[in-house]
């Protein structure tokens, strides 16, 4: 089944395209990276997904819902979790209170608040240093632990999908390796679908997966990242001339 | 000298409880919302029959305290979201000066809208007469009013400072203030905080208009407009969007007012604003980010 | 001052890529002359139609189009909210006391006066050139300071000189007469001086926005990254803004004191600096044609309200309609306008005559 369907998106800055007539969609416990240089439009479509940017024209559903146009926070109550570029912390509240802010949108429901906190005990399991610094300002973190941090506060709304933008941004090679093992690690334990950004293919060649190849705002390549990556098609997307 | 503490405080209570109204609505939607002041005279017209004269003629000012508190501060809290709902909403993805300006006409309605009822004419009202007594403490003799303003005040503060850090809606405030659309990939519902931060700062401006009409007695359209400029300015130098900020520079600009009054010569007394607002720039000049940095306010040159 | 800005631009306003400064003035030129068309056009009117009431509420439009354009000159170019330029009309405006009342009634109302001041009697037209000077001298000297400040630091800081010039002249008894009015000042009833004075600004306004520092302040506000990279002195190009606007501001409070004979302290207070930025931003903060248009607008529409209020009269009884009705409809209105326009009824173009804006958006494709 289709989690996430992307039709024929466009999106503008004013007289600027940034994205144009995009398409793609994701199965369940998919992962997905979307690659591709500087100003492809790989952002503003994470954005635009999220219900943060308007589109100019498309579709967009999520597990069956049209959710087009729909607010950041109805997106996000259908289990559409967004670790945005840059990370966002929230960096004068404590580390617990960040991962109790999504928990909000299950206050309806019966138990939440047993589940709330089964759900932060795990994610204190899977990153032990939030747990000792629970306390703590959040914006006192290092930017390793910070990623871990708003990769916690996604899983604590027990999303279906997480969408991560860069999360390699800012981050020493070995940190982002971290990072990345969490992430592997927390998709095979939740079956969770993964939808990750970067701006290099290498990480995506590494780990496996589904490639979407973007540039001036289109998709140019979609496919099997490690078949993709040893082709020349790659070469030519990232440094090919043939729009401007 | 205890005199000058507690004039100080007392004047400082009410900078502060307006620069936090601004502050609460600053912070999740970059308002400055000029309508206010308005509002806060308007919480005081509340409790008044529309009439002309000169006597107010209070009908529910006869009320027992207990119940003509909350019955401001729910008038407060309504009116503020009810702002919101007609008017604000429409605004939320409009610049900063658009919306300065907008909720600058909307105050300009309130204020036309009671001068048509109540003409401009200031009226003298007793709201909770008990209070003028004075008391004496540690050999000075105080104004109960006074006292109980800056009892008040601290009540409100910790009240609200616990309502903030422990409450999940106090909690989604925070975290809207700082970053308001991580806040809403989130799931907090942008609707309901923006009004949560209206009501609350709503009820604050029926707050200082029960403080202040005690003190002064007299119901006057204008009055709201006196307190809110220190409490702009007070907004600004705690660094906009800070809460904390906004207490801690109120009470410093009221305190900095009634320590001039005394200090200056006289000759130099009536141009004390003239040395505060200078303060102002000064302070500025040296912090233009405030007192105390919001996170996660990036400004707009 | 005000004649300098006006003068021929510097040849080495613009690099060679860009159209030379003589180029840049052709092009540009028809808005200050469409506008003051319209200024004289209405002017034109007025006479025509000989009633007092009417010209003197046309007079009024006017002062507020020459304060507006003022504000414009550094609001629109600088992008920066001034809540104090107000301040600067109210120096203007006491200068115009001070420099115009008959000695015998200065030297009972306004003893502490100096000497020399006590015995000047100007005519008018050297009273606001003058007005306009010492303001702009005060704007040069509270923009050495404040100009360091940028966004919302900046506007509050410009609050605070406007609450701080206000209770200078509030209180300083022997030289403003405090919170009392100051009267005396020689009435000027005809239409003309005003129609100049305003057609004066919005050249002003023109000279200064196509001029070196204006070019460049406006790269400052739409781009402050790059513009500060390409060796653009921000807070130096927004001190020229702030001053030449504080001259004009200061004109403007001359003429609003010889339009009305009368000066206080709070006639040039919150009341009027939120009037006259409702009136730029309604228009359109970023334009010229915007400020001036904003003003006739809402000036038309205050005074249409003005006449529904009063002369609602039905068979022998009058409904006299509650005291208040016009400002809350003129609130109302110009939130609708806000909300359906949040860039004012103009935006940020300008008008020019057709040929000539489809020439300009074919030259920026």
């Amino acid at each position: 089944m289709s989690v996430l369907a992307v039709s024929d998106i466009t999106i503008r800055y004013g007289r600027l395209t940034a994205v144009r007539g995009v398409s793609f969609s994701m199965n369940e416990g998919e992962i997905v990276f979307v690659t591709g240089p500087n100003g492809a439009g790989k952002s503003s479509l994470m954005r635009t997904i999220a219900g943060v940017t308007p589109a100019a024209s498309g579709r967009i559903s999520f597990v069956g819902d049209d959710i087009t146009g729909r607010a950041p926070e109805d997106i996000a109550r259908l289990g559409f979790s967004m670790v945005p570029e840059g990370r966002e912390v929230f960096g004068s509240l404590t580390i617990e209170e960040n991962l109790m802010v999504g928990t909000g949108m299950r206050a309806k429901e019966r138990g939440w608040k047993a589940r709330a906190a089964t759900e932060l005990e795990a994610v204190y399991e899977t990153f032990p240093i939030l747990k000792e610094r629970r306390n703590g300002q959040a914006g006192l973190l290092s930017g390793g632990q910070q990623q871990m941090l708003v990769i916690g506060r996604a899983l604590m709304t027990s999303p279906r999908l997480i969408a991560i933008d860069e999360p390699s941004l800012g981050l020493a090679p070995n940190i982002t390796d971290q990072v990345y093992e969490c992430l592997i690690a927390l998709r095979s334990q939740r079956r969770l679908t993964l939808l990750i950004v970067e701006q290099s293919s290498a990480r995506a060649v590494m780990i496996g997966g589904r490639m979407i190849l973007m540039r001036g705002g289109e998709i140019v390549l979609d496919g099997d990242a490690r078949s993709l990556g040893n082709s020349e098609a790659i070469q030519a997307a990232y440094f090919g001339y043939e729009d401007h | 000298m205890l005199q000058i503490v507690f004039d100080g405080l007392s004047l400082g209570s009410l900078y502060a409880l307006g620069a936090l109204g601004i502050a609460l609505i600053f912070g999740v939607m970059r308002l400055v919302n000029f309508a206010h002041g308005d509002v806060i005279a308007f919480c005081i017209f509340a409790l008044l029959w529309p009439s002309t004269d000169a006597m107010a003629v209070v009908f529910a000012g006869q009320l027992p305290w207990y119940l003509l508190v909350p019955l401001v501060l729910v008038v407060g809290a309504g009116l503020s979201v009810l702002c919101e709902i007609l008017v604000f909403r429409r605004f939320r993805r409009a610049s900063p000066a658009t919306m300065m300006i907008a909720s600058f006409a909307l105050g300009f309605v309130i204020r036309y809208f009671l001068l048509m009822l109540f003409t401009s004419r200031p009226k003298s009202i007793s709201l909770l007469p008990m209070l003028s007594q004075p008391v004496e403490i540690f050999g000075a003799r105080l104004p109960l009013l006074q006292l109980i303003t800056i009892v008040a005040t601290v009540v409100i503060l910790i009240g609200l400072s616990l309502f903030l850090r422990r409450t999940r809606f106090g909690l989604e405030m925070r975290a809207a203030a700082e970053n308001f659309s991580m806040a809403r990939m989130l799931g907090v519902r942008a609707n309901r905080v923006i009004m949560g931060a209206f009501a609350l700062s709503g009820a604050l401006a029926g707050a200082i208009a029960l403080i202040f009409g005690s003190q002064t007695g007299t119901a006057d359209i204008q009055m709201g407009a006196s307190i809110m400029l220190m409490a702009f300015i007070a907004t600004v130098i705690g660094g906009l969007g800070s809460l904390a900020g906004a207490v801690l520079a109120g009470f410093l600009l009221g305190g900095a007012s009634v320590v001039m009054q005394v200090v200056l010569p006289v000759d130099a007394r009536p141009f004390r604003d003239a040395f505060v607002y200078g303060a102002v720039i000064l302070i500025l000049l040296f912090r233009p980010q405030g007192l105390i940095a919001a996170r996660g306010t990036k400004e707009r040159v | 001052m005000t004649t300098a800005t006006v003068s021929p631009l510097p040849a080495d306003l613009l690099s060679s890529r860009k159209p030379a400064p003589f180029s840049l003035a052709r092009r540009t030129i028809m808005t200050p002359v469409l506008l003051s068309l319209l200024i004289l056009a209405i002017a034109g009117l007025t006479v025509l139609s000989g009633s007092k009431p009417f010209n003197q509420a046309v007079i009024d439009v006017f002062v507020r189009v020459t304060l507006v354009v003022g504000l414009y000159i550094f609001i629109g170019n600088s992008g920066v909210l001034s809540f104090g330029h107000i301040g600067f009309t109210c120096m203007g405006a006491y200068a115009a006391a001070w420099l115009t009342i008959n000695p015998i009634m200065k030297k009972s109302a306004l003893p502490g006066l100096p000497q020399w001041l006590l015995e000047t009697r100007l005519p008018y037209w050297q009273s606001a050139f003058l007005a306009a000077l010492f303001a702009g001298v005060a704007a040069l000297v509270f923009g050495r300071v404040l100009m360091r400040l940028s966004g919302i630091a900046a506007s509050i800081a410009t609050f605070a000189m406007l609450a701080m010039i206000n209770t200078i002249y509030s209180n300083w008894e022997d030289v403003t007469g405090a919170t009392s009015s100051v009267v005396g000042i020689p009435i000027v009833r005809t239409i003309w001086p005003y129609v100049g004075a305003a057609i004066i600004s919005i050249f002003i306004a023109w000279g200064h926005a196509i001029s070196r520092a204006g070019l460049a302040l406006r790269a400052a506000r739409d781009e402050p990254t790059a513009a500060a990279a390409s060796g653009v002195d921000i807070p130096r190009a927004r001190l020229v803004a702030f001053t030449i606007s504080g001259a004009v501001m200061g004109l403007g409070g001359a003429l609003m004191a010889h339009s009305i004979g009368v000066v206080t302290p709070d006639t040039f207070y919150l009341g009027l600096t939120f009037i006259t930025l409702s009136m730029l931003v309604v228009g359109g903060m970023g334009s010229l044609s915007g400020a001036v248009i904003g003003v006739v607008l809402l000036s038309a529409l205050i005074q249409a309200l003005r006449w529904l209020e009063a002369g609602v009269a039905i068979g022998s009884t009058t409904f006299g309609l509650p005291k208040g009705l016009q400002e809350i409809a003129l609130g109302v209105i110009m939130i609708v306008i806000l909300a359906l326009r949040p860039a004012g009824l103009i935006g940020n173009r300008e008008i020019t005559s057709f040929r000539r804006s489809s020439r300009k958006q074919s030259s920026q494709q």
